[in-house]
């Protein structure tokens, strides 16, 4: 005689941990008095308190991603082993909590999103400034028209080597952070303007309109994608940037990082 | 006029009965309207939560009737001083006298304390607002310190309001204000001398991110700008320099 809770039993029967995406105050105190097992909450901030805690840069709207993102940063932390077997429970559909899945923890599976944040020169939270502007910049566009922008962030001396200007720097003598509220509006017009944004690794932005002159060599980055693809993926392997790319064409949102691309997101499903 | 003879022979207690009388109505409704003003201006929200409101709390009332209370009070007391003085004007005189002249100062004092304490409170609830981000256990002396010197302030007014002999506290107060501004001065000397040259800096941007520039043996490009420190970095070496150090040694730049 088999019932559904015992067919669920097997999803997490001899897990190692449980790893719970966003949990509200209730579900991980109940989680919390589960016996025998480690509880990791994944979530943009540690809202109930959770001693074993992985933060979560942006909202992933696909859960693969927020599981994978989740499950990499717990292993660089150390708070579960490679192989150990994970419960990962999680919302799909609604705001609470209501998919669990098995996974097995794979320290060979770099999927470099988590590297992206955490092993770069900029702060993580700069990396996620800059993304929410030009998740912004890609949702709305300037004044309804899709526009193309390029951030380069971190390593802003090493890339301000290699790049020269197109124009005045907008941005000369001030003395402004990404995340700033003001400065969504500013990048927004600016980001009319050819060339790259260089952001240093505490936020500040360093310049606006730079040519990119990093040497192309050796990069392989999907083919189809435009100069400004090739010079953001150059960039990165020439310094210890990351450059976060907004496509004119279509609308996507890349990042990349040592040559490489790293990330790959809709705006338009943030 | 043509009034009852018992009224006329005990005319002075029928005034004092009708001033006692004038004075609890006036009294109440002064009551009443203070509590509704003090409730409208919103000091009943803004006292929640401190500790004058807990102990209001504790003896069953709040802060706001409390203090509509006291005011209640002082009428009842002026109107029987004056009903003694109708009644026996000798012994009033010295009464009146005494009265007229403490009771303000005595409402003073008390509206002093009752605002320094909930000052107090506030400034603790602000002070350690602004340090949450600091991880550090021993940062909770900081707001406690901010509290205890706005009430310290404020019993100090209280109690010179009342005429008691301030001096010694007074002094008291100098020399920890003396010290507090001499620690702070001694401790953020560097600090606040780089935020300055770092303000020159960041106005005039002698030289820009990207640039090599050498700050007495140390060489690089610039990577960082900030208030405080210039950030160069040289071939996997990154040095952070004191912006008051670039303006006493002065910058080489680099040009090739």
């Amino acid at each position: 005689m088999t019932s559904l809770p015992g067919l669920a039993e097997d999803l997490v029967s001899d897990v190692d941990a449980l790893f719970c995406f966003s949990p509200s105050g209730s579900y991980y105190e109940r989680a919390a008095a589960v016996e025998d097992v480690d509880v990791v909450v994944v979530a943009p901030e540690n809202a109930v308190g959770a001693e074993l805690f992985v933060e979560l840069p942006l909202e992933f709207s696909d859960v693969r991603e927020r599981i994978r993102f989740g499950i990499e940063g717990a292993l660089n932390q150390g708070l579960v082993e490679d192989g150990e077997l994970l419960a990962c429970a999680a919302s799909v559909f609604g705001d609470d909590i209501d998919t669990m899945t098995r996974v097995r923890a794979d320290a060979s599976a770099h999927s470099g999103i988590y590297d992206l944040f955490v092993n770069s020169r900029a702060d993580p939270s700069v990396i996620r400034d800059v993304l929410d502007v030009v998740i912004e910049l890609g949702r709305k566009g300037q004044k309804g028209k899709p526009v193309g922008a390029l951030f380069v962030v971190g390593d802003a001396g090493k890339v301000m080597n290699k790049s020269r200007p197109l124009s005045y720097n907008p941005f000369e003598k001030s003395h402004v952070h990404v995340g700033d509220p003001i400065v969504n509006v500013m990048l927004k017009e600016f980001s009319r303007l050819d060339g790259a944004f260089v952001i240093t690794d505490s936020g500040k932005i360093a310049s606006a309109y730079r040519y990119l002159e990093p040497s192309a060599e050796g990069v392989d980055i999907p083919k189809g994608l435009g100069t400004r693809h090739m010079a953001a993926a150059s960039i990165t392997r020439d310094t210890n940037a990351v450059s976060i790319v907004l496509s004119e064409s279509d609308g996507l949102v890349r990042a990349f990082k040592g040559g490489e691309l790293v990330l790959e997101l809709d705006p338009e499903e943030y | 006029m043509d009034l009852p003879p018992l009224v006329v022979d005990n005319y002075g207690y029928v005034l004092a009965a009708v001033i006692v009388a004038l004075g609890i109505v006036t009294g109440y409704l002064a009551r009443k309207m203070n509590e509704r003003v003090l409730e409208a201006v919103g000091v009943g929200e803004a006292v929640e939560g401190t500790s004058v409101e807990r102990t209001a709390r504790k003896f069953g009332t709040s802060t706001t009737t409390f203090v509509a209370r006291v005011s209640g009070w002082i009428i009842y007391g002026v109107a029987l001083v004056l009903a003694v003085r109708v009644v026996n004007p000798a012994l009033a005189t010295a009464l009146w006298v005494q009265v007229t002249g403490y009771l303000p100062n005595v409402v003073i004092a008390l509206v002093v304390i009752v605002v320094g304490l909930v000052a107090g409170d506030k400034a603790e609830l602000a002070v350690s607002e602004r340090l949450r981000g600091v991880k550090l256990p021993e940062i909770g002396i900081i707001p406690v310190t901010a509290r205890y010197s706005v009430v310290f302030i404020a019993s100090l007014v209280a109690l010179s309001q009342l005429g008691v002999a301030t001096t010694a506290l007074v002094i008291a107060l100098a020399a920890y204000l003396a010290a507090v501004i001499v620690f702070t001065v001694v401790a953020t000397r560097d600090l606040l001398a780089a935020g300055a040259a770092g303000i020159y800096l960041l106005l005039t941007e002698p030289y820009g991110i990207g640039d090599t520039i050498r700050i007495e043996d140390m060489q690089g490009f610039v990577q960082e700008i900030d208030v405080f420190a210039t950030r160069i970095e040289d071939d996997g070496t990154e040095y952070v320099i004191p912006n008051h150090l670039v303006m006493r040694s002065g910058v080489v730049r680099v040009r090739d």
